[in-house]
């Protein structure tokens, strides 16, 4: 082994031009593999984050929801969105036959001007009724949230003095939440009577407020709803739609269902790129493993004359396309990750798809596994060029090569 | 160390009209002497290097068998017998084997480190080098040497192992007269030192070295 060790690595050092054509072809493997990988994991992330943070059965929204800054674009993408239903249409609502818990929730959106920090979405909740956004909470901070707290997603920046300004006021920023990859990670999260504050400062502050007039403690933006066991989401949202106009009922299923159905569309065509992509690779590299092979006909021959057994060889190219396509991977995952990261960004905006980056375990594990299958695939595909020379008689390698 | 043959024959597979086997060693006999430098002449495609070949365990053969110290070559598996060969048959194949990407020291040093383990022979080969004139060249990568220097380096290499056996194809082809003096001088002083010399050459003016010449005609091999 220590023969074939130093030898091939003599042999990488000393043909820089094939050990690095070598290990770019890799690198296109392991980048494929890893931008995918990371992409489709991302994506279902996402989209599991989206299934847990809506957390309720059926989504309730006033029928002026629709379009532009509805409940879709607030979870997904983070537009801004005001609408209100009355406290009418939220009381019966409530007491729609099949609806265990309903908990209001009431969205302000910041001005982007001197009086707010930044144009935010703001969504007001109901501590004593909410089941939605406060297991969340829970899961990054378990103190009270008190009147004038805020709780912002994770991608809201927080100065140091942990204030936000709205509407001319300061709050405290009590937590900042885990990151989901939806929408909602650029969103404020306060309790009922903060935004309430926040509506009358807006009111007085901005003559366009549309929230100007809307009282939180009887409007709502949106109803979550847990439906009572032997009721289905999708006959409560019917009876709703049916009964109460000027509301739109929504069954959580068919939102995450669209997002899935859209999801699956992205991952099959993520997937079948990539596997265009590898075989493509995988032959280039054939052909290449195959040309070089042949090329080394002598040297492989001259190698055995000296008495390097059939082993010997084949653990010389073994060494040597593991090492070149170690690197080529290592490389490739590199790009993979300056790559994958911004790019995330983009695809989320760009196909209105929820986007969540793997945590540092999946991440270790996905950078492993394309390391691994990658590197392997290279190796595996030099052997199978080297196993049809080192095979062959010796006289008759060297007589080809007279 | 004695090698010999027993009855070897080599058949080659010849496709193209009337597909056939090509007989390149009738059977033979044969025994390589120690202590002796034997040449093997004969006309070009009369089987020479087919026979060395099958001699140094580089080519099996279709029947037969090939005895190192009364041990079958061919029926050792392959492992064992490249370390065989590596220890005990120094082969200067034909043509031009420099391995590039290596220096000549490194070349000349390679069939040491395969079985070597940390034993570096590194005197040994500068010495070798200067017997064959080229010890200037040890740093000098093996695609810059010229095809005279090349055999040397080849030369050198074969007899890196002190092996008991040498084997060499037209050793001196491609060099000079001084030059093919100096290496049929040092085959002989191997021959003296008590090494089974063989080697196949077209030249008159190597064949004065000679011990015993064996000719081969056809694949078949009568003693000259």
């Amino acid at each position: 082994m220590g023969f074939s060790f130093n030898f091939a690595l003599k042999n990488i050092r000393r043909r820089p031009f094939r050990s690095v054509s070598l290990a770019v072809i890799v690198l296109f493997l392991s980048f494929t593999l890893f931008v995918g990988a990371y992409t489709i994991i991302s994506l279902q992330n996402g989209l599991g984050s989206y299934r847990a943070r809506l957390g309720a059965d059926i989504v309730v929204v006033p029928n002026s929801a629709k379009g532009h800054g509805s409940v879709d674009d607030i979870l997904l993408q983070g537009i801004t969105g005001t609408y209100y239903m009355s406290g009418k249409d939220g009381a019966k609502i409530a007491s729609t036959s099949g609806v265990q818990a309903a908990s209001k929730q009431f969205f302000l959106t910041s001005a982007k001007a001197s009086c707010c920090s930044s144009r935010v979405q703001i969504i007001g909740f109901d501590p004593k009724t909410d089941f939605s956004v406060m297991p969340w909470i829970g899961e990054s901070y378990s103190g009270e949230i008190g009147d004038g707290d805020v709780v912002v997603g994770a991608e809201v920046t927080v100065p140091d003095n942990r204030l936000l300004k709205f509407y001319g006021e300061n709050y405290h920023v009590a937590a900042v939440l885990e990151k989901t990859g939806t929408g909602l990670d650029t969103a404020v999260y306060a309790t009922m009577n903060t935004v309430r504050q926040m509506a009358e400062d807006a009111s007085n502050l901005l003559d366009t407020a549309p929230y100007k007039g809307v009282d939180p403690q009887q409007a709502a933006s949106a109803v979550l709803i847990k439906v009572e066991d032997g009721y289905s989401p999708e006959e409560v949202a019917d009876d709703i739609n049916i009964h109460i106009t000027k509301v739109q009922a929504t069954p959580a299923r068919s939102m995450v269902a669209k997002i899935s159905g859209g999801l699956e569309g992205v991952s099959k065509i993520i997937g079948a790129l990539v596997g265009i992509i590898w075989v493509l690779a995988v032959a280039v590299l054939l052909i290449v493993f195959a040309m070089l092979t042949n090329e080394r006909r002598k040297e492989f021959a001259v190698l055995r004359v000296m008495g390097a057994s059939q082993k010997m060889l084949f653990s010389v190219m073994w060494i040597e396309s593991l090492v070149i396509s170690l690197i080529g991977a290592a490389a490739g995952l590199a790009c993979g990750a300056a790559v994958a990261i911004p790019l995330g960004t983009t695809l989320k905006g760009a196909l209105e798809l929820p986007f969540l980056s793997p945590n540092p375990g999946v991440m270790s594990v996905l950078c492993a596994a394309a390391l691994l299958i990658s590197a392997g695939a290279g190796a595996v595909v030099a052997l199978i060029s080297a196993a049809r020379i080192t095979g062959s008689e010796t006289a008759l390698l060297i007589r080809e090569d007279a | 160390m004695k090698l010999s043959a027993e009855k070897i024959t080599r058949n080659y597979f010849r496709q193209g009209k009337g597909t056939n086997f090509f007989t390149a060693v009738a059977p033979v006999d044969f025994t390589l002497e120690e202590g002796k430098l034997t040449e093997l002449v004969g006309r070009s495609g009369s089987g020479k290097t087919t026979f060395i070949n099958m001699l140094a365990g580089l080519l099996t053969p279709t029947e037969g068998r090939v005895l190192l110290d009364g041990r079958d070559l061919y029926a050792m598996d392959d492992n064992e017998r490249s370390a065989v060969r590596s220890g005990s048959i120094g082969v200067i194949p034909q043509g031009q084997t420099g391995l590039q990407g290596l220096t000549v020291l490194e070349n000349v040093l390679i069939p040491s480190a395969m079985y070597g383990g940390s034993k570096t022979k590194t005197e040994l080969a500068h010495k070798l080098l200067e017997k064959m004139g080229i010890d200037d060249l040890c740093d000098v990568y093996s695609n810059e040497l010229s095809g005279g220097e090349l055999r040397r380096m080849a030369i050198a290499r074969a007899l890196i192992n002190e092996p008991k056996i040498i084997i060499a194809d037209e050793p001196t082809a491609d060099l000079d007269d001084d030059t093919t003096k100096q290496v049929m001088e040092l085959f002989k002083s191997k021959a003296t030192e008590g090494c089974s010399v063989l080697i196949v050459t077209h030249e008159r003016e190597s064949m004065k070295y000679a011990d015993l010449i064996y000719k081969m005609e056809n694949g078949k091999l009568p003693k000259e």
